[in-house]
């Protein structure tokens, strides 16, 4: 130990020395004046005998430095010899470690990229999101008038600028097929507030977003490449989107990305016009915050002026304003998904360090001879105990490097997997701050499971264990008990994760089958943008969608064909406040919200969607004045309870005395418009050739065609019908109603395919654990089993005293597990739909599989035990 | 002789001085200058480095203990460890200064 301790010891060594050279010194002096020198004479004396002390004190030191690397090399040394001497050992010591840490590496990289590493703008901290806020909406966009007011009014900001994002991206036209290209158009401020530059040309200049001004755009370096051939002989060359001609200014470069999934192509300028409107709200509106400038300044600035603006407009409804975070917005619920995934794969590299622990255990029980030799002939305990770590924390770097090979494969497959369940998912790689993440684990890891088996090895009593003739001998009982409870503590851990991705596969299957409120079978969809620069007019609108719907249902292998702003089960585009008839209008008063959608009549005969009462819309509805909506059985029961609600009116939009009346002519079963785990919303729907509605809003439809048969067999009979009538119309977004259901839940079932795989990891792991554990006891107490069976002890006895341990430790593993999952699952109720974090039945379920697979485990090490001879075990001493 | 030897002569003074008690390093190269009629001076540039080298070693520990007046000297005494080594340079010594002799005799 002492060795030990003067490797970390904590004096200072070096002063050390220098006060025992002065003592040297001193006395030296003092024996010189004694005999008889002048004081200055002895001094030099002393020196010259001494010789020069910086000389002397660099030899010493290195005395001891030297001794260190020497050490260390040695220990390596003996380390790479001693696992190379046990191949088997090492592999699956390194294997286990590779899964464990390479799991980590993976999510790891995963939570850098999108919670720690800061977005890629210069000084991103400092970027902020507007939204207004009232009692309706917490995070909500900005109408225009909100957001001219706040450019000229903020005073937190060094820049803000108004971003309009389009769902279904801007049509690209006169370059080939038309299609449709997502981008944002975004106000002359968007790439200063950024400060980012671009790699070609330049950004907006100031004014560039008045209107009356030529119209510009910004491109990503890949709409450049693709689009431009990247020839930059394209800037100032003009192209069209949504049928306007804008002039290319600038490319951006291609580390640049912008929108709702990093993926917007290009950014045209936003004009917006000096009529200040509200509402509509349709503006996310970004702002560099004030350096000094925080969060709650910020806050009470853009109140006030939402205050101020919503005065102005006093039926828009009451407002106040509130400022986020750009990364808080960008990476939303995901914070919680990865947490708990960090969590989930911190508990599986635990599993995998008990694992090579209790491997290392029961090595270190056959290599107690050799520690003992080697304790003998002078190795101290410090020093056996630095030799056993250098191996452990060799082998937990050899994992490591394994586990980054891994977790650089993993990474491929989950983005390839799915690349939209992740925000900032083209930021996630192995950077400097994963590998540093991964050796600290690495290391950490070995000196864990190190640990164990190097106070083992040090507790070797030299004397006993040499003095017994066998070479494997039995380990004293405390070894045992190590083994024991690091197999329970597995099986604890594994029930923890096992019960957590047992909670979400329920809650993914709960979810799997709500019903939608339609029969998603044979149905096509896709979208259509209507340029405004050709279709101006309603009358242009209404009846290319009539020739559209007239054609298409009459494409052989159709059943019924309709058109609709939103699409279920999670394309909702518009909510809308109602009035009923009767209600009196009160400012400032927040009214009911509904889902509005305007269809065609053929929309609910495409979906199969209930008529439960009245009528759908026919022919007679198109008589100008005539304003009539069905309603879903949700508003029903809300708004109209107890009464039949056909016949009565009400009004939609902000309160307006002078909006049009819109009769209730029929009920509609329900649909889900804002995903399956959501509740049911009133909706209405109105007629799309309803002329109390701004053509603007049905510019952009989604088309829904049902099939006979397979739906993708009539997608090129659908193009080429839209095509007869408009050449040159982008068809996008071509999925069956299937595909969309899928979608719609690709994050929840990407959570449940990452957390299934670390349960069953974890249950790989704990299984090899337990078969490891029970096998070498079998082996260990071969001469005992030997002498029960000489003793009379039946087969089925010896079978059952070894499952009995094995099923023992398994049994207080699952008690110790359910109780810290019981806990730990609550942290996962945010992600569960209509399943309780403690559900008895997936608990129940969890704990049988354990049981049943521990059993399985230690069914074969059992079975070895019932074939032993006993003659032989006894002779085996 | 090569360096090496030397430092075994060194060596194997300091462990015998050592032997009979615990003593610091000045006292050392007193000690041998003293038994050995003052013929033997120690290198006393060489002693520290090797009393380390021994501490390292395991053959000596060492000790502050209060030397004198208000004063702490680092006091070195010989281990288990060190005793075997002192007993094998011993007959190891006798063996070379025997032959050596020998060899002067019979030259």
């Amino acid at each position: 130990m002492r060795r030990l301790q003067s490797l970390f010891r904590r004096r200072n060594p070096d002063r050390e020395l220098d006060e025992e050279l002065r003592f040297h010194l001193e006395e030296r002096t003092r024996e010189n004046i004694a005999a008889g020198m002048s004081p200055e004479d002895a001094r030099r004396a002393a020196r010259l005998l001494l010789g020069n002390p910086a000389l002397i004190k660099e030899d010493t030191r290195a005395v001891w430095t030297l001794a260190v690397l020497e050490r260390f090399w040695q220990d390596l040394a003996y380390a790479v010899r001693s696992l190379a001497k046990s191949p088997g050992f090492t592999l699956a010591a390194v294997l286990t470690l590779a899964l464990g840490i390479g799991a980590n590496s993976a999510i790891f990289s995963v939570v850098n990229a999108v919670l720690l590493r800061p977005l890629p703008y210069p000084g991103s901290d400092r970027i902020a999101i507007v939204f207004l806020h009232s009692q309706r909406i917490n995070r909500g966009a900005l109408g225009s008038a909100d957001f001219l007011a706040l450019e000229q009014r903020q005073q937190s900001f060094d820049g803000v600028a108004a971003v309009s994002t389009f769902n279904n991206g801007l049509t690209l036209t006169g370059q080939g097929d038309p299609v449709a290209i997502p981008g944002s158009k975004v106000t002359g401020g968007f790439f200063s507030t950024l400060r980012v530059r671009p790699e070609l040309g330049r950004t907006f200049l100031p004014g560039e977003d008045r209107p009356g001004h030529p119209l510009t755009v910004v491109v990503s370096h890949e709409f450049w490449e693709q689009f431009l051939h990247s020839d930059p002989a394209a800037l100032g060359r003009s192209i069209a989107l949504d049928g306007k001609d804008y002039t290319v200014i600038g490319v951006m470069p291609a580390s640049f990305h912008f929108g709702p999934h990093d993926n917007d192509e290009m950014w045209p300028v936003l004009q917006l016009e000096d009529i200040h409107r509200r509402p509509p709200f349709w503006l996310f509106v970004i702002g560099r915050l004030k350096s000094g400038v925080g969060l709650r300044r910020a806050d009470a600035d853009v109140s006030r002026i939402a205050v101020q603006i919503s005065e102005q407009y006093p039926l828009s409804g009451k407002t106040t304003g509130v400022v986020v975070p750009l990364k808080e917005v960008m990476v939303g619920d995901a914070r919680m998904a990865l947490l708990m995934l960090m969590g989930a794969v911190g508990l599986v590299l635990l599993i995998a360090i008990i694992n090579v622990a209790s491997l290392q255990l029961a090595r270190a029980s056959g290599r107690r001879h050799e520690m003992a030799i080697r304790a003998a002939i002078g190795a101290g305990r410090g020093r056996l105990i630095s030799q056993s770590l250098t191996e452990s924390i060799l082998l937990g770097l050899l994992g490591g490097g394994l586990g980054l090979v891994l977790a650089s494969a993993g990474l491929n497959a989950l983005l390839a997997l799915n690349r939209d369940a992740i925000p900032r998912a083209n930021e996630i790689g192995l950077d400097a701050r994963v590998l540093l993440f991964t050796a600290i684990i690495a290391v950490g890891a070995g000196i864990v499971f190190g640990l164990v088996p190097a106070f083992d090895a040090a507790a070797a009593r030299p004397i006993e264990s040499l003095q017994d003739s066998d070479r494997r001998t039995t380990p004293g009982s405390g070894s045992r008990l190590h083994q024991d409870l690091l197999v329970v503590g597995e099986f604890s851990l594994a029930l923890v994760l096992l019960a957590g991705a047992g909670l979400l596969i329920r809650s993914l299957s709960r979810l799997e089958s709500v019903n939608p409120g339609f029969h998603p079978e044979h149905i096509l969809t896709a979208q259509l943008s209507l340029p405004q620069a050709r279709y101006r007019t309603a009358e242009q609108l209404t009846s290319f969608y009539e020739r559209l719907v007239e054609r298409l249902e009459h494409t052989p292998g159709v059943d019924s064909a309709g058109i609709s702003l939103s699409l279920p089960p999670n394309l909702l585009q518009l909510t809308n406040p109602f009035r009923r008839e009767g209600e009196p209008i009160v400012p400032g008063r927040s009214l009911p919200l509904a889902e509005e959608i305007p269809v065609s009549a053929d929309y609910f005969r495409a979906l199969s969607v209930p008529l439960l009462r009245g009528r759908l819309f026919n022919e007679a509805d198109r008589a100008p004045g005539t304003h009539v909506l069905l309603i879903n059985q949700t508003m029903v029961r809300q708004y109209f309870p107890g009464s039949d609600p056909v016949g009565k009116r009400v009004q939609t939009g902000d309160q307006n005395p002078d909006s049009p009346w819109y009769t209730i002519v029929g009920v509609v079963g329900d649909v889900k418009y804002q995903g399956l785990g959501q509740q049911n919303m009133a909706t209405m729907y109105v007629p799309y050739f309803d002329d109390g509605w701004s053509p603007w809003f049905v510019h952009s439809m989604y088309l829904v065609v049902r099939a006979h048969g397979d739906p993708t067999g009539v997608a090129r009979a659908v193009r080429s019908g839209v095509w007869s009538l408009d050449d040159l119309l982008p068809v996008n977004k071509m999925r069956t109603m299937d595909q969309l259901l899928t979608l719609s839940t690709a994050a929840p079932r990407f959570r449940v395919l990452l957390f299934a795989q670390l349960a069953g990891l974890a249950l790989i792991l704990a299984i090899i654990g337990i078969y490891g554990v029970i096998a070498y006891g079998v082996g260990r107490r071969t001469h005992e089993i030997g002498v029960r069976m000489a003793l009379g002890a039946g087969r089925r006895e010896i079978f059952r005293l070894i499952l009995g341990r094995g099923l023992a430790l398994v049994m207080v593993g699952v008690a110790i597990g359910t109780a810290a999952a019981l806990g730990l699952t609550r942290l996962l109720k945010s992600l569960l739909f209509d399943v309780s974090a403690t559900d008895p039945g997936v608990f129940a379920a969890v704990a049988v599989v354990l049981v049943v697979v521990a059993l399985c485990a230690c069914y074969f090490p059992a079975r070895r035990a019932t074939r032993i001879d006993p003659l032989a075990a006894l002779r085996h001493e | 002789m090569g360096n090496d030897k030397l430092q075994g002569a060194l060596d194997l003074l300091i462990l015998k001085v050592l032997a009979r008690g615990p003593m610091h390093g000045y006292g050392i190269t007193n000690r041998v200058k003293q038994l050995s009629g003052d013929v033997l001076q120690v290198e006393e540039g060489s002693l520290y480095p090797g009393l380390h080298r021994m501490e390292r070693d395991g053959w000596i520990v060492a000790d502050w203990k209060p030397s004198g007046k208000n004063r702490r000297a680092k006091f070195y005494r010989l281990t288990p460890a060190g005793r075997k080594r002192l007993a094998e340079e011993e007959k190891n010594w006798d063996r070379v200064t025997g032959a050596v002799a020998k060899v002067l005799r019979f030259a």
